[in-house]
């Protein structure tokens, strides 16, 4: 067989490739590119018009506009495009899966793809945004810039690495059912889940609250990207009294880094774990 | 008998009589230094006329000066002055002194309690001008000195040592129409600190590091502008003083523990004009001020823009814009008059459809999070993000929480011209540069990943 000669990590970048230029095909990769870049361009424009050209900050409060941006749209786009890339038509499905490599790392291969024509999409995006950001603010926030920049690359491995774990071995004929849980969990994740985290803070006694605030920054990546990003960009200004809190518990800069990287990289790990067995068992 | 001519015009001056607690007591003045701790120059100083200029050639000269006839002392190649360790190093007992040009050493000596200082100056009329003080408890102590004037002098306090352990850059007490410009304080207790002088000009001056900026206790009729204060525990303190006016100030960078960018305390009929507060972890503190008007400032990226304590009344903010800060408004107590009138709120959306420049809603200064934050610190940790937006925006369809009602009634849609308000100082450029090769590369690479998904 085939796969016993060729190391798995070839097949990988070959389905990776083949995915790529799948998305690159379907035009649906650029026009999201094209989005994407004209509201990050949008955005870094008006962040300076509204802080009245003051250069009060503009570098920091832009870049803060531009993770709003990130945690709303990247989530979905990862969610919508893993959902439609993974649920294929019933016959490409069985002309895929019945090649002699192991279905595991078919699916990799395709994630791998995928997220590497988002990555490259946001890039362009994020490259345009910034090149009129620097060239207006004159500001010294490279390391800050480049936070953003790489949570939106971990959100978009998050989100589509669930999309993996939803859709894992279906076909296009459930493709509406799961493109429907893709956007509850879309929306569980960016609002509801803040809500209800601050609903039961507010019932609670101040000290538990707060913890629990704090855990559920941690537990949410969108949450934990939006906190690690807007620190690395703002410092402790970004959150007032409550980034100090956060330092606290969390043991400081190095600590809480760490605290929601591991958050991240399960959010990316269990997930994939989760969609391999079910791609293994599936009956395509 | 000028004192007591002085104490009637003030008490002609000001309806209401000072406090009880007002002039802090006499004390006792520091007189001739001994022979031992005297300056070398001291016999050119006592031998000189009246009205004398005495020029001092560049050089060490230990031990005190005492000055007790008008001079015009002048260093010519920075000599340096170095104390005696015991007291003041400069001690001026006379009218019209002007010292100028030399570099004072206090070497961490003399007494708290006696004000001592690189100079002290206890006669009027006196002109200090260009010199640099260090390692001295106080820099210049004004001591009912009247028309005096302090300009271009740097001083460096002793860093580290606590605010209770060394006195003020500049300490003015009991003094008519001072003037202090041009001046580089820091590492001092407060950079300026003013009690019970009235008529006194503050301008120009650049103050960091200390616990205030700047603080006023009891003394009417002052004006201070164009001035930095910045990294203290307050930018400036107003404490128990009457119409004071400022404009064209930045109070920047206090960004301590319960820091503020300007306290007022106490204070009536008070103007804030043109003036930058950013960067602070409260911009304005107001407690028990009574008519303050603050006109066409910059509140810029607090914690909370503006804390205002119930104990004040008929306070009016004025075409000041808002931008970057976590939440406009604390209230200490339930209640305030404090009128919001024609403002910018960067983070305030809604339409102006009759095209007026005033948004179609009034714009209300607390939301949901006002009663979360008062007992959960880290609400703040979601108070910027989408879900909190949501719930804003519900509570605000749906009014279940009695809010605090200060609204702005007329929020302009856009931020007033800045005019003469100072901008922040400018950032790295270089800084610039690498962020824009970095996005450069970005563009790139994201192209180059793109067009590689077309090949063959």
């Amino acid at each position: 067989m085939a796969s016993a000669t060729v190391p798995t990590l070839t097949l990988v970048r070959l389905c990776a490739m083949q995915e790529l230029r799948l998305s690159v095909r379907s035009r649906w990769t650029q026009i999201f590119a094209v989005v994407f870049a004209g509201l990050a361009l949008a955005v870094a424009a008006s962040g300076y018009v509204l802080s009245g050209g003051s250069g009060l900050q503009d570098f920091s409060r832009t870049a803060a506009s531009l993770v709003e941006l990130v945690l709303i749209l990247v989530p979905l786009t990862a969610l919508v495009f893993g959902v439609m890339a993974l649920t294929p038509d019933a016959g490409a499905a069985e002309l895929l899966y019945s090649q002699p490599v192991p279905r595991p790392t078919i699916l990799l291969g395709k994630l791998a793809g995928l997220c590497l024509a988002l990555v490259a999409s946001q890039a362009v995006g994020f490259g345009a945004a910034g090149l009129l950001l620097f060239w207006r603010s004159g500001a010294d926030g490279v390391m800050g810039f480049i936070g953003v920049v790489a949570g939106s690359f971990v959100l978009t491995a998050v989100f589509l690495a669930l999309a993996a774990a939803l859709t894992a071995g279906a076909t296009s004929t459930r493709r509406a059912h799961h493109l429907a849980v893709a956007l509850v969990l879309w929306f569980l994740a960016i609002v509801l889940f803040d809500v209800v985290a601050l609903g039961v803070a507010s019932l609670l006694r101040s000290g538990t609250a707060s913890r629990l605030l704090m855990v559920a920054v941690i537990v949410n990546p969108v949450d934990a990207v939006r906190t690690a990003t807007l620190l690395a960009v703002e410092g402790t200004t970004a959150f007032g009294a409550a980034s100090l809190a956060f330092l606290r518990m969390t043991g400081g800069a190095l600590g809480a880094g760490l605290y929601l990287a591991a958050s991240v990289i399960a959010w990316v790990l269990l997930p994939l774990i989760v969609a391999v067995v079910r791609v293994r068992r599936a009956d395509i | 008998m000028t004192t007591a001519f002085l104490l009637v015009a003030l008490l002609a001056q000001t309806p209401q009589s000072r406090p009880a607690d007002g002039p802090a007591p006499y004390g006792p003045l520091e007189g001739r230094p001994s022979v031992a701790d005297a300056s070398p120059l001291q016999q050119r100083v006592d031998a000189a006329q009246p009205g004398d200029r005495i020029e001092v050639p560049a050089g060490s000269y230990v031990g005190d000066l005492y000055v007790d006839k008008p001079l015009h002392l002048v260093g010519v190649g920075r000599p340096q002055l170095v104390g005696s360790g015991s007291g003041s190093v400069v001690r001026i007992r006379a009218d019209r002194v002007t010292i100028e040009g030399f570099d004072i050493d206090g070497r961490l000596g003399g007494n708290l309690a006696r004000d001592s200082s690189g100079i002290h100056i206890a006669g009027r009329l006196a002109l200090v001008r260009d010199c640099r003080i260090v390692r001295s408890l106080f820099g210049v102590y004004l001591r009912e000195a009247d028309d005096s004037v302090v300009e271009g002098v740097t001083i460096t306090g002793i860093e580290g040592k606590a605010p209770g352990e060394q006195g003020s850059g500049i300490h003015v007490w009991n003094t008519l129409r001072f003037t202090l410009r041009g001046n580089t304080i820091r590492f001092t207790r407060d950079g300026f600190y003013i009690q019970s002088s009235h008529y006194g000009l503050v301008t120009g001056n650049r103050v960091s590091q200390i616990r205030y900026g700047l603080h006023y206790m009891y003394s009417d009729d002052n004006r201070f502008e164009d001035n930095v204060f910045e990294q203290g525990a307050a930018g400036a303190a107003l404490m128990f003083s009457r119409r004071l006016v400022f404009a064209r100030n930045q109070f920047i960078h206090n960004r301590g523990f319960a820091s503020v960018g300007l306290l007022l305390k106490d204070c009536e009929d008070v103007t804030a004009v043109d003036n930058l507060v950013a960067d602070n972890q409260r911009g304005f503190l107001i407690d028990g001020a009574i008519r303050h008007v603050f006109r066409h400032n910059v509140v810029a990226t607090s914690d909370v823009a503006i804390v205002i304590y119930d104990s004040s009344s008929e306070n009016r903010f004025e075409e000041n814009t808002f931008v970057g800060n976590l939440a406009p408004l604390l209230l200490v107590g339930r209640r305030t008059d404090t009128v919001f009138e024609r403002n910018y709120w960067e983070n305030f959306h809604e339409p102006d459809l009759d095209g007026d420049g005033v948004r179609d809603q009034p714009y209300r200064l607390s939301n949901v999070f006002d009663h979360l934050r008062g007992n959960l610190v880290a609400a703040d940790l979601l108070a910027q993000g989408i879900g909190a937006a949501v719930l804003a925006r519900a509570e605000q369809a749906f009014p279940v929480l009695r809010p605090i009602s200060v609204v702005d009634e007329h929020p302009l849609v856009r931020a007033p011209e800045r005019g003469d308000i100072p901008r922040m100082p400018q950032e790295n450029p270089r800084g610039a540069r690498a962020g824009l090769l970095v996005s450069a590369l970005g563009l790139c690479l994201g192209v180059i990943g793109l067009r590689a998904g077309r090949r063959r």
